[in-house]
């Protein structure tokens, strides 16, 4: 399998605190990737160089062969917006939208007809048990609700690679394995690759593969699954 | 609980009292406005008040030896000359206000306005209506405005008491001859227009991070704090930031009243004294704004359940009804019904006109949330864009809450839209005569006292001036009471250019003024036969003199002059037709000036309190906005939210109140005096144009702020 998304001898820092010091991290078309590692490590900090949100100090970010950490921030955004998809763990559906129009959403940005998008989104909502609730409101959804939700969004724009930081961190266990089981479950139907970023050994079980980051270091494959 | 209250607002750390000084700031600017507001009304307020002195009413009671008092109208290049002529009957005999000393027989005192015209126009035109010693300059406190002219002539009782209009006054002070209810009703529209605004703004300024106070607040119930001490908490944290605001507003106010003063609001400059704000005023400013505050922070506490678990308010409220707009329909029905039903006092119609533009303002306010719920539904059912969507969406949520921060606005735009389409109206059918016309050349004096005939040598000194064309005494038709006009003179006497004779008349019936009211002179007038003969009418007195001139404003003040000191005993001084109605329309004008400053300020300060209230938006928001950035939302797209929902409910509020108040001009005019309702000038559409740019320019001035606090360390620090 090729090399879809990769990360080399990455450094950032936050002002004068170093947060990751040359990281490298390379990850498989349709692979499911878990990032572990402490609080404060910088494996959060590493998804966002990855993803396109922050821009290495040092250090390269390459997706699909292109150089993402030398893109102006209107191409990055782009290629969020097209290629990736999100999910987090808590507090990103938009208020005022229903939950159909927040799965709808990153097509819209995409500039997909309305009509499309919705009939698109509410395929997702059978696929991910969420029948019946494509008009409610985040805030009358429960917290594994709302992130099956997230998850749609996250996935329905097909994209390459989808970032998850922590995305059953509010939620208790059992919920949480029912959103993972979801999340690997569409994400292998669509052959999409995960980068899933997690303290929680459990859910990093569900990866193919785990890597460590520990004092803004990654290391070596602990894990390959077969 | 107080103390600690403070404590947290004060030391709470940098991003408690960087929200201490921005709600602060909001109340100071706020506050600023209301105390102009405020001195703003007392300045008309003492401006009417002056303005009704000038014109006392007789007073005889007392010790006092009675002051005669006559006050007259004249005119100088279109513009009003108050003309007051006084006479002392004794030694106790008031003064007028404004003068040291009561002028007597050949002295004078002019205002410094009327000084500076004296000064810079040759005296045939001007100071020769003024013969005598001149005593010196009128003060403030006998003036409507710095800019008022006015003359103070002193004379003998005997030559006073027999001027028109002349008084016996034995108590000059500061009664207001204006009705109370004519006051109110000004004073009315100027607080209406205004205050609502300022106040909402207040309000809308306390919620500020009302977000991130209540995610507070959540914190402390969850460790024990009490509904009530999270109450007293809230209280005080609005109340402290209110306090210093107040504070500074005062400041504000004082550092900009003198230049405020001197902008003319009404068509003349107020004194900066009269910008002044009386004990009760300061009081309640400076006691009601806090407690405002207080109360403001309390409703909001209301609208949102604070629970240990956060705040609990994403469900979507109540949708308003449909029931809201009756008292708006019935507010147009009632005008509608004045159309066709109008009482024939002025009581009757200002109890049936009142109730019917106060229930359509207060019914467009009432109305305002279901109007912002029904656009913003068509809206989100059409939307194809995200940032449409999600503009409708939040607005169809709560349109309560979207409609608060722009009902100001509708008010203001209702109350200036009837004002401005009833002037313009007024104005248009009104108007002064058109410049070069043959009216607006024609000096007419009516004289008071009518005479046997005009002296030769008079008319050949008006005739000697420089653009004067004819010179026409006319004399009193003694059958006026058959119908016909008003004057008679000699068919060789009519110029040309006022029309020509019926067939075989001698002599004709004209009036005064040689053009009929409201027409215009016209050389094609036909003017009847009166049934006298020429002798006849050589022996019927002399009613009204008129002089055509070439219109230019030298030959006219001439002839102005030269009748004033041959005449002067006139009631109103010699006059063009434009000379009236230009003044009567200068008055209106000023008060479609306060309309527009009304109109702007109204708008900007909605611009504020929406500002504001896309800031608690997008606080309340900042977490799902920057994790949509984070994904690949580009940031135009939430400014286009942020934009969508403060401009498009702005715009169409700004459609709807001028609508309404044209429509409610409209019919007032219908119903009041026949007259339909004639389109504002473009300098209206233009100055609601720069309010909305203004308003639109506050709202984009919070853009920056948008990008600041959905940036990617937002999403990463909480």
């Amino acid at each position: 399998m090729s090399i879809v998304i990769e990360a080399r001898d990455v450094e950032f820092s936050f002002g004068q605190t170093p947060a990751l010091r040359g990281a490298s991290v390379a990850v498989e078309a349709g692979e499911i990737l878990a990032v572990m590692g402490p609080s404060g490590s910088g494996k959060s900090t590493l998804l966002h160089c990855l993803a396109g949100i922050l821009v290495p100090d040092s250090g390269e970010i390459l997706f699909d062969g292109a150089r993402v950490h030398a893109m102006a921030e209107t191409a990055r955004s782009s290629l969020r917006r097209d290629r990736f998809g999100f999910v987090f763990q808590f507090g990103q559906l938009v208020p005022e939208l229903t939950a159909v129009e927040n799965v709808a959403l990153p097509l819209l940005l995409s500039g997909v007809h309305r009509t499309q998008a919705l009939a698109k989104a509410r395929a997702w909502f059978a696929r991910l048990g969420l029948d019946g609730l494509e008009q409610r409101r985040s805030g009358e959804l429960s917290g594994g609700q709302a992130q099956r939700v997230a998850l749609a969004r996250g996935l329905v724009a097909e994209p390459q690679v989808l970032f998850a930081d922590e995305p059953t961190g509010a939620l208790d266990s059992l919920t949480g394995e029912q959103v993972m089981d979801l999340l690997v479950g569409a994400a292998r139907e669509q052959g999409t690759t995960v980068i899933l970023v997690t303290h929680e050994p459990r859910i990093a079980a569900y990866a193919d593969r785990e890597v460590m980051v520990r004092d803004g270091r990654v290391n070596a494959p602990d894990r390959i699954a077969s | 609980m107080i103390r600690f209250g403070l404590r947290l607002a004060v030391a709470g750390g940098r991003e408690a009292l960087t929200r201490l000084v921005v709600i602060a700031a909001a109340v100071a600017i706020g506050s600023g406005l209301l105390l102009t507001t405020l001195a703003g009304v007392n300045a008309v307020d003492a401006q009417l008040t002056r303005y009704a002195s000038i014109y006392p009413q007789t007073s005889t009671a007392g010790a006092a030896d009675p002051l005669w008092w006559s006050t007259r109208d004249d005119f100088f290049h279109g513009r009003q000359i108050l003309r007051i002529d006084v006479a002392a009957t004794g030694s106790t005999a008031p003064t007028p206000v404004g003068i040291p000393t009561t002028p007597g027989p050949g002295e004078f005192y002019v205002s410094p306005a009327l000084r500076e015209l004296l000064a810079a126009h040759p005296a045939d035109q001007l100071s020769d209506r003024y013969p005598g010693r001149d005593l010196g300059t009128v003060g403030p406190a006998g003036l409507t405005s710095p800019d008022t002219l006015l003359a103070i002539i002193g004379g003998t009782p005997d030559s006073v008491g027999k001027l028109p209009n002349a008084r016996q006054v034995s108590d000059i002070g500061d009664k207001p001859a204006l009705p109370e209810t004519t006051m109110n009703l000004i004073l009315g529209v100027i607080a209406g227009g205004l205050l609502f605004p300022v106040l909402i703004f207040i309000g809308t300024a306390t919620r500020l991070s009302a977000a991130r106070r209540e995610q507070r607040f959540a914190a402390m119930r969850l460790v024990g704090a009490t509904p009530r001490q999270i109450s007293i908490v809230a209280a005080v944290e609005a109340t402290t930031a209110a306090v210093a605001g107040t504070a500074v507003g005062f400041g504000l106010f004082y550092a900009f009243r003198d230049p405020l003063a001197g902008i003319p609001f009404t068509g003349m400059p107020f004194f900066p004294s009269d910008m002044s704000l009386g004990p009760l005023d300061a009081l309640l400013v400076a006691f009601g704004v806090p407690a405002g505050a207080a109360v403001a922070a309390q409703v909001s506490l209301r609208r949102v359940r604070i629970s240990p678990l956060g705040v609990t308010r994403r469900v979507t409220p109540r949708a308003p009804g449909a029931y809201r707009l009756i008292p708006m329909v019935l507010g147009v029905a009632v005008l509608f019904f004045a159309i066709g039903f109008r009482p024939a006092t002025s009581d009757g119609q200002a109890a049936v006109f009142l109730p019917g533009l106060l229930l359509i303002m207060a019914g467009l306010v009432f109305a305002g949330p279901w109007l912002t719920m029904v656009g913003a539904r068509v809206m989100a059912r059409y939307a194809n864009r995200p940032a449409t969507l999600i503009a409708a969406r939040r607005l169809a949520d709560n349109p309560k809450a979207g409609f608060r921060a722009i009902s100001g606005i509708m008010l203001a735009l209702f109350v200036t839209s009837v004002a401005v389409g009833v002037i313009t109206t007024i104005v248009d059918n009104r108007g002064p005569a058109p410049i070069g016309s043959t009216d607006a050349g024609t000096v007419t004096t009516v004289f008071d006292e009518t005479m046997p005939s005009v002296p030769d040598p008079l008319v050949a000194e008006l005739r000697a001036i420089s653009g004067v064309r004819s010179a026409t005494a006319i004399r009193e038709n003694p059958n006026i009471m058959d119908g016909g006009e008003v004057g008679v003179i000699a068919c060789v006497d009519l110029p040309s250019a006022y029309g020509r004779c019926a067939d075989g008349a001698n002599v004709i019936e004209v009036p005064f003024g040689l053009s009929r009211w409201r027409e215009s002179a016209s050389p094609a007038t036909v003017w009847p036969a009166a049934s006298f003969t020429l002798d006849e009418l050589q022996r019927l007195p002399v009613g009204a003199m008129v002089v055509g001139t070439d219109g230019s404003a030298a030959a006219v003040e001439r002839v102005r002059t030269v009748l004033e000191v041959a005449f002067p005993t006139f009631w109103v001084g010699p006059n063009v037709p434009g000379d009236f109605e230009s003044d009567f329309a200068d008055t209106l004008r000023g008060w479609e000036q306060l309309a527009n400053v009304i109109i702007v300020a109204s708008l900007a300060l909605g611009g504020c309190s929406l500002a504001v209230s896309v800031i608690g938006g997008l606080t309340e928001r900042r977490r799902p906005f920057s994790l949509l950035r984070l994904s690949g939302a580009p940031v135009r797209v939430l400014r286009r939210v942020v934009a969508l929902e403060s401009a498009v409910p702005m715009l169409a509020v700004a459609a709807v109140a001028i609508g309404m108040g044209l429509l409610a001009a409209h019919l007032f005019l219908r119903a009041q005096m026949d007259y339909t309702l004639v389109a504002p000038q473009p300098r209206f559409y233009a100055i609601v144009v720069v309010g909305l740019a203004a308003c639109l320019g506050v709202i984009a001035s919070t853009l920056p702020l948008l990008e600041r606090i959905t940036g990617p360390e937002t999403a990463r620090s909480e």
